[in-house]
């Protein structure tokens, strides 16, 4: 017998799972990854039926997309979004350069993946990854939200 | 023209020119006398060891002349020539942050492509700047205060755009100064994406460099990679087997359809157009089913190579191509008949931004920017590269010079693409697709040019006989077609900055690099 | 002196069809919504909470309430976090003085005049949402919050002088009043009474190609850009809420209001199910005009209203003047 606690925490966690809503951020990318996140709100892949909307402002979001790898000029700023956005956050690195600096990787403004910066909850290879991999890669996130303990936020 | 120049023929454009460094604007002034409408397409910088070397890349009457000339590396100075082509303002300032040059009397001369907080006298294109002695330099905080500020004095109001903006896709930051609702200046900070192509190209050998240069930017990847081997290919003096320019062709059109088809769904999302954004798209995802098809990825084809493609077309899969490019046709003319008739989409972008041919050519822009203003400018048609010679299609020109004829120049080379792409189908020549090249390449020079979906690309490469380069210089179409935004914004409504903006097809990564 | 506890009063207001109504309503409505949208998109809309995606703007509500709750430093703060709810309650006062089942959530709580009164209140509802954005102490709310009263206070002149139209042929001011005396449906008496009320609806909700205020490539988020947690979902749901009072508004003044042809059973539950009907319809309507237009700038925003909605609008209720008093006598 459930108590009524836990109940309302499976509630709360089903809301937040049915209804990330993302804000996407380029810190340094050359658009490939970019352009295949926003063809994920295309009719092709309409990820709004996940209930994934793209916001524009940091507060009101509660996963960041960001692509690219970390350039010195965006560290600062990418830190700073980041800081703006309310708990529970998640951050998803997207691409072979937010993960590690891909093929950029020691250049002299390049500061590297997205972890030397923020905290990073998943990461999707690829140059760019498909919307399919985009897609899997997010819905692997919600599914390991739904082991955690419903007050578990980072 | 003075003592001390020579002229040779090498592959540095249609002639070559050495001059000594003070008589830079002596050539330039009857260089203009001859043609008048002549353009910097780009500046290079090199480091010669004991001198810094300085090319001019002038193009004139549809060639590129280059003027090169030498400065003492001690003391780079050399006069400004701004107030003689407008054009040449981002080009001298690039190469102020990445050699150290000062071009005396520049209008405004500052930091572009590089942080905020770089050190001085470090200038990272010098050989003597080693990459692990500048990625430790010691990091302070580049933050400027507040997004609004207001300028007491001249009682303009600044508004900073980005670098995290949900109209932009990429960071970079754009202050407007607004008098009520009339902007009167406008000031971009890029370098957001600066990732130091150009010298990391310099520590790969050419084949890795392939892969490095086509990530410059995501959206116009082949255009990179395939000028980047078309000018090694010059030096090497490979020629690529008529297949293989045939099939690179298709790849670079189906490149140009996919483009052009994000910005203008793009340029809907940024008029508030939502339903043509998500249309708009739809209609890209066969293109991008094809360049899978073509070269196995959706978006960075990795499909070139020094030498011809990596990738043969198969015969069967040839009409499913046709297939998908007639549907795509017939979805053309649903957009034409909308972008003519459609009330809400003509008021915001007729008469919005304007550039006249005379500012289009002094500010030396380049691509459906320019050919939307009148000038008849295409790499393709001036210097046909792989086989565009052989292929007949039409040049897209409007006269008008507003938001609307950027993207009616865009919609209708749509069009044309899916012609060019039929053609080279049809005349699809049998045959190898690729030769072997030598992974050491010769010493030599040469410059390249290629017509990106944003315009001009122009690639020169240096070589010194070793696996590795000694010079990769990439000049990208927006970087050349931002001064022409900043211009156009000036005078209109802060509420037509987007659509303005996006109707350049600004990408940041391109002009960063 | 003892008050008797009138549980008919509470039910009404506080369940049905009052509070828990209207905001159940309107979370429905919002689904309805988007996936007219994503539908007109091509695309499928929300799908996965819930059958058909139904809870989707549940969720998000939930969601939105159990976030992390920020202020902004240089905010305003009491402003901030309470002009909101409060925005969100004189539009749900208004509501409850339409007559959704055959009266007002509020039992004889219209009144003579009524009509002026509940237009007062959501402009007042309005007011506050430019004060949570001019209270949040960023450049991008003020630009926001400023073109939301400017397009309100605006276009309200328009939509009142229309809303009088079916005032006159009624010979009323009382919403319950305006809504009974539908002989025939006024949609029918003043078409162009109607459609010029349909578009000027369009900027008052701020819809496209109204939709300046919430033009993400221009002001970010608008006023609601420093906004997160239970603040944002009550400012989302005070707009969600204004459309639909909109088209309650459409329903009581130009198509007969709740009352329809009753068939078996208690009309209570009739007039309720064609309330419920024509308002999803209007609902659709507007939504489907939002998706064909793209976004007009300010200025021509605000020509089309001063230079052609007001003239128009004065010239529908002259027409409707004129024909009341002299050609329909003659047809009925």
């Amino acid at each position: 017998m459930t108590s009524i606690s836990t109940r309302l925490a499976n509630k709360v966690t089903w809301a937040r799972l049915k209804s990330p809503w993302v804000l996407h951020f380029n810190s340094g990318a050359c658009n490939g990854c970019d352009i295949e996140i926003v063809a994920l709100l295309t009719p092709r892949y309409d990820v709004e039926r996940f209930g994934i909307k793209l916001e524009p402002s940091p507060r009101h979001a509660d996963v960041l997309l960001t692509t690219g790898v970390v350039t010195t000029q965006c560290a600062e700023r990418l830190k700073r979004i980041y800081d703006q956005m309310p708990q529970p956050k998640f951050v998803v690195a997207i691409g072979a350069c937010a993960c590690s600096g891909g093929v950029f990787k020691g250049n002299y403004t390049v500061t590297g993946g997205v972890d030397k910066v923020i905290p990073v909850n998943a990461y999707i290879p690829g140059c760019p990854p498909k919307p399919e991999a985009i897609i899997d890669g997010i819905v692997k996130l919600l599914n390991s939200l739904k082991e955690a303990k419903p007050d578990d936020s980072k | 023209m003075g003592n001390g120049v020579q002229i040779q023929s090498t592959h540095l454009g249609k002639a070559s020119i050495q001059i000594p460094a003070g008589s830079n604007r002596n050539v330039v002034k009857v260089l203009l006398e001859t043609d008048k409408n002549a353009g910097i397409s780009a500046i290079t910088g090199l480091d010669l060891g004991e001198k810094i070397g300085l090319m001019y890349h002038v193009r004139t009457n549809g060639v590129i002349v280059t003027i090169s000339t030498e400065l003492p590396k001690d003391n780079p100075q050399i006069p400004s020539i701004t107030d003689l082509i407008p054009g040449a303002n981002f080009h001298e300032r690039e190469v102020a942050d990445l050699f150290g040059v000062i071009f005396q009397g520049h209008p405004n001369p500052g930091r572009l492509v590089l942080p905020e907080d770089w050190p001085e006298n470090l200038y990272p294109l010098r050989k003597d700047a080693k990459i692990d002695e500048l990625t430790t330099r010691p990091a302070t905080s580049s933050f400027s205060k507040g997004a609004v500020q207001s300028e007491a004095e001249s009682k303009l109001v600044n508004i900073f755009v980005g670098p995290q903006h949900p109209a932009l896709l990429e960071p970079e930051k754009f202050s407007v100064k607004v008098d009520g609702e009339i902007v009167k200046a406008v000031e971009p900070r890029i370098g957001y994406v600066h990732r130091g192509v150009e010298k990391a190209s310099e520590q790969r050998t050419y084949l890795q460099d392939v892969y490095l240069v086509e990530r410059i930017c995501g959206i116009c990847n082949s255009c990179h990679a395939s000028c980047f081997v078309e000018t090694v290919e010059k030096i090497l003096g490979t020629e690529v087997p008529p297949r293989g320019k045939y099939l690179r062709t298709i790849i670079l059109e189906l490149n140009r359809l996919h483009s052009h088809l994000l910005l203008l769904g793009h340029a809907g999302l940024e008029i508030g157009y939502e339903t043509l954004f998500q249309y708009m798209w739809r209609d890209r995802e066969p293109i991008m089913d094809l360049t899978e098809l073509l070269t196995g990825n959706r978006v960075i084809a990795s499909s070139l190579t020094v030498g011809g493609v990596r990738r043969d077309l198969k015969e069967t899969d040839v009409p499913k191509i046709k297939t998908q490019l007639v549907i795509l046709r017939k979805r053309m003319d649903f957009y034409q008949n909308l972008f003519n008739s459609e009330p809400s989409l003509r008021m915001r972008t007729r008469n919005v931004g304007t550039l006249s041919k005379e500012d289009a050519l002094k500010l030396c822009v380049v691509g459906p920017v320019a050919r939307a203003s009148g000038v008849n400018m295409d790499v393709r048609k001036d210097e046909p590269y792989e086989a565009y010679g052989e292929i007949p299609f039409k040049l897209i020109t409007r006269s008008e010079g507003d938001t609307y004829a950027r993207l009616m120049v865009r919609l209708d080379e749509v069009t044309e693409s899916i012609n060019i792409i039929e053609y080279a189908l049809d005349h699809l020549p049998e045959g190898p697709y690729r030769v072997k090249v030598p992974r050491v390449v010769v010493a030599g020079e040469a410059v390249s040019r290629v017509e990106a979906p944003r315009g001009e690309l122009f690639y020169y490469v240096k070589s010194n006989g070793t696996a590795y380069p000694e010079r990769v210089k990439v000049r990208t179409p927006t970087f050349a077609n931002i001064p022409a935004f900043l211009k156009t914004a000036i005078g209109g409504s802060i509420a037509d900055v987007p659509a303005n903006f996006v109707s350049l097809d600004p990408c940041f990564s391109c002009t960063d690099r | 002196m003892e008050m008797a506890l009138d549980l008919e009063l509470i039910f009404r207001v506080l369940v049905f069809p009052g509070f828990t109504f209207i905001l159940f309503f309107t979370l429905f409505c919002d689904w309805v919504e988007r996936k007219v949208e994503a539908r007109m998109q091509n695309r499928v809309g929300p799908a996965v909470a819930g059958p058909a995606g139904i809870l989707q703007p549940l969720a998000d509500f939930v969601k939105l309430l159990t976030k992390e709750d920020i202020v902004p430093r240089d905010a305003k703060k009491l402003v901030f976090k309470f002009a909101p709810i409060i925005s969100f309650s004189f539009m749900v006062f208004a509501l409850c003085f339409l007559p959704i089942d055959g009266a007002s959530a509020i039992p004889g709580a219209g009144f003579a005049g009524d009509l002026v009164f509940i237009m007062a209140l959501v402009t007042v509802a309005n007011f506050l949402l430019f004060l949570s954005g001019w209270a949040s102490a960023n450049p991008y709310s003020a630009i926001g919050s400023a073109r939301v009263l400017t397009q309100f206070l605006g276009y309200d002149i328009p939509l009142f002088l229309l809303a009088l139209t079916p005032a006159f042929l009624a010979k009323s001011l009382s919403i319950a009043a305006i809504a009974a005396n539908q002989y025939l449906p006024f949609i029918l008496l003043a078409p162009w009474a109607f459609v010029l009320f349909i578009i000027t609806l369009q900027a008052e909700l701020e819809k496209d190609p109204f939709d300046i205020p919430h033009a993400e490539s221009e002001v970010v988020g608008g006023l609601e850009t420093e906004y997160c947690g239970g603040k944002l979902a009550f400012l989302h749901l005070t707009r969600d809420v204004q459309i639909v009072f909109g088209a309650a508004l459409v329903v009581e003044l130009f198509l007969g209001g709740p009352y329809g042809p009753v068939f078996f059973g208690l009309p209570v539950f009739w007039y309720s199910l064609w309330f419920i009907i024509k308002l999803l319809a209007v609902v659709v309507i507007t939504e489907y005009v939002t998706c064909l237009f793209a976004r007009l700038r300010i200025d021509q925003v605000l020509t089309a209203n001063w230079k052609i909605l007001l003239p128009l609008s004065v010239l529908s209720l002259t027409l409707t003047v004129a024909m009341a008093t002299w050609i329909y006598p003659l047809m009925v």
